[in-house]
């Protein structure tokens, strides 16, 4: 271990210049503000997430797991915890549907590839209330985009967004149109390391175009699928930004998601132990959909 | 049919894309009575006037401000925190090194809601609530370990041999790092102030957490504000305020597409 560290040290010497006091030097201010605005606050609500109701600075009795139970024991946690799960679940089925087929459709492309993925990746840049904004316009029941079609073939148009079922929808759709680029630039990057050679054997044996594609290119990019799942599950999970401009929880509580829950209990309610504890819990749903995700790719992936 | 069956895809795949942004570009050119009457894509009579009535609200003024200084703010801290630190951890050798490594990995275990509340808590402890500065060293922290990993990436890859050469002929290293190091780094230099200025410019959720007044509020909090004090919804100037806050990056963007596609898939891989 110490001649390894020792030769590492010899490799990195440049003539005159090895101080390692230049190099905490020169890191120290990106720890800093990194430890300040990342990790401190991780610790500080793990640790407030065990203390009772306060306003900023009042008394603040320690409660232990107190504020852990009191979530536990509520029926609307349960409720928004459900509400969470159906949306993570329809932004996942949409979101991978969307960008398995669309990146098959891109690797085939030719020439003009950087123009159409340059289009692609537009939505990555608009922000989640400019997107939700614009969702809410589309889907207005009045003079939206699929009203207008839906009434143009004859059929009532959809109350999207004062039903509770459709306005589900309608930020499921939304928030896989704000994350869709990234989910897909990484699934059409597995394919384009996927030997070209292979698809022509498998022409040879007879395998046309969409075969070939489902037998051999689609288990070849589980990794890249698994990836796109975790991003988009975690994008999911914490999503509220598009949510708040797009229904504001409603209508009703039907899209009063876990995130805004934890925005509710903090910050209209003050509750800063409760919604700490949300804090956490949110952490670790998403550390463990991610280990779900990492198992179902050991377990369904390359042998 | 083979072909209808790559060109389809694409076809749909644009339309998705691009749908949403026409529909809105349209609704921003009409009155907000004509947004019901006129139900077209292609306005009747298209007006300019939800435009000027975003400009003038001194609301999205002082918001443009704010996002100009912030994002600007931030982007030039990240670079300046970020590239001394990626070059030692590219060159040096050090006691702690792999922690640092580590931290580079915390915005993956860390949604920016759950910091939301803490940092609120924070700002408040130090008298930094609705401060700028406080959310450029907010924003910094969030892109820093990104900023540094795709530095690092970088800088790995750039020859020792060059700055062997460069102290042989009696450079300092500080001269070294910046007469040959950054000059070769610019295409990653470029996707770094890109992604800082990205983030800053269009997060929502901490400035909801970290502001309370005009004096710090940046435009998509003001875009949303906007939407609830409307009341009855204006339509073409919530949609014209959207897309005002769309275009700056837009035109950035389009320069350097093929730096940021790389920048996003490198940054977000590891």
């Amino acid at each position: 271990m110490a001649t390894g560290a020792r030769s590492g040290a010899a490799a990195t010497r440049i003539v005159g210049w090895q101080h390692s006091g230049i190099a905490y030097l020169s890191s120290a201010p990106a720890m800093i503000i990194v430890a300040m605005v990342l990790a401190f606050p991780v610790l500080f609500a793990l640790w407030q997430s065990f203390f009772g109701v306060s306003p900023i600075r009042g008394e603040q009795p320690f409660v232990g797991f107190g504020n852990y139970t009191r979530v536990f024991s509520d029926p609307q946690f349960w409720a928004s915890l459900g509400r969470t799960a159906i949306f993570v679940f329809g932004v996942i089925a949409l979101g991978l549907t969307l960008s398995i087929i669309f990146a098959f459709a891109l690797n085939r492309v030719v020439s003009g590839l950087r123009f159409i993925r340059g289009i692609a990746i537009l939505p990555y840049i608009v922000s989640s209330v400019a997107a939700a904004l614009m969702f809410r316009t589309l889907f207005n029941s009045d003079f939206g985009f699929p009203n207008q079609m839906l009434e143009f073939f004859g059929f009532a148009g959809i109350p999207w967004l004062s039903n509770g079922n459709w306005a589900m929808l309608v930020i499921i759709v939304a928030q896989v149109w704000t994350d869709l680029p990234l989910a897909l630039l990484f699934i059409l990057g597995g394919l384009q390391t996927i030997d070209k050679q292979l698809h022509e054997a498998a022409l040879v044996d007879g395998a046309t175009g969409w075969r070939s594609a489902l037998y051999i290119s689609l288990p070849l990019i589980v990794p890249q699928i698994t990836l796109a799942t975790v991003w988009l599950s975690f994008k999911a999970v914490t999503s509220l930004g598009t949510i708040l401009a797009l229904t504001g929880g409603g209508p009703g509580d039907s899209t009063q998601l876990l995130t805004l829950e934890m925005v509710r209990l903090g910050f209209d309610e003050y509750d800063t132990g409760t919604a700490m504890a949300l804090v956490i819990i949110i952490f670790l749903l998403n550390a463990g959909l991610t280990l779900f995700y990492l198992g179902l790719q050991r377990k369904f992936g390359m042998k | 049919m083979r072909a209808a069956m790559v060109w389809l895809p694409l076809a749909a795949l644009v339309l998705w894309t691009v749908g949403p942004f026409l529909i809105s570009l349209s609704v921003s050119f009409k009155q907000p009575a004509q947004v019901f009457s006129d139900p077209g894509l292609i306005p009747a009579q298209p007006t300019l006037d939800a435009y000027f009535r975003v400009i003038e609200r001194p609301g999205f003024q002082q918001a443009l401000w704010n996002s100009v200084v912030i994002a600007f703010g931030s982007l030039i801290l990240t670079l300046v925190v970020g590239v001394p630190a990626a070059y030692a951890l590219a060159r040096f050798r050090f006691r702690g090194r792999h922690l640092l490594l580590l931290f580079s990995l915390l915005p993956m275990l860390v949604p920016k809601v759950g910091l939301m509340f803490p940092l609120f808590l924070l700002a408040v402890n130090l008298g930094a609530f609705d401060s700028r500065i406080f959310m450029i060293l907010v924003f910094t922290g969030m892109l820093l370990p990104l900023a540094v990993w795709l530095l690092l990436g970088f800088f790995e890859a750039i020859p020792r041999d060059l700055e062997e050469a460069a102290a042989v002929d009696g450079a300092t290293q500080m001269g070294a790092i910046i007469h040959i190091i950054l000059p070769l780094s610019i295409p990653a230099l470029l996707t770094v102030a890109v992604l800082a200025f990205r983030e800053a410019w269009n997060e929502f959720e901490l400035v909801l957490a970290l502001t309370m007044t005009g004096n710090s509020r940046t435009l998509p909090y003001e875009l949303f504000l906007m939407q609830d004090a409307t009341g009855i919804a204006d339509f073409p100037v919530q949609n014209a305020f959207a897309l005002l806050t769309i275009v700056p990056l837009i035109l950035v963007y389009l320069r350097i597409e093929r730096y940021a596609a790389e920048g996003l898939l490198s940054g977000a891989v590891k």
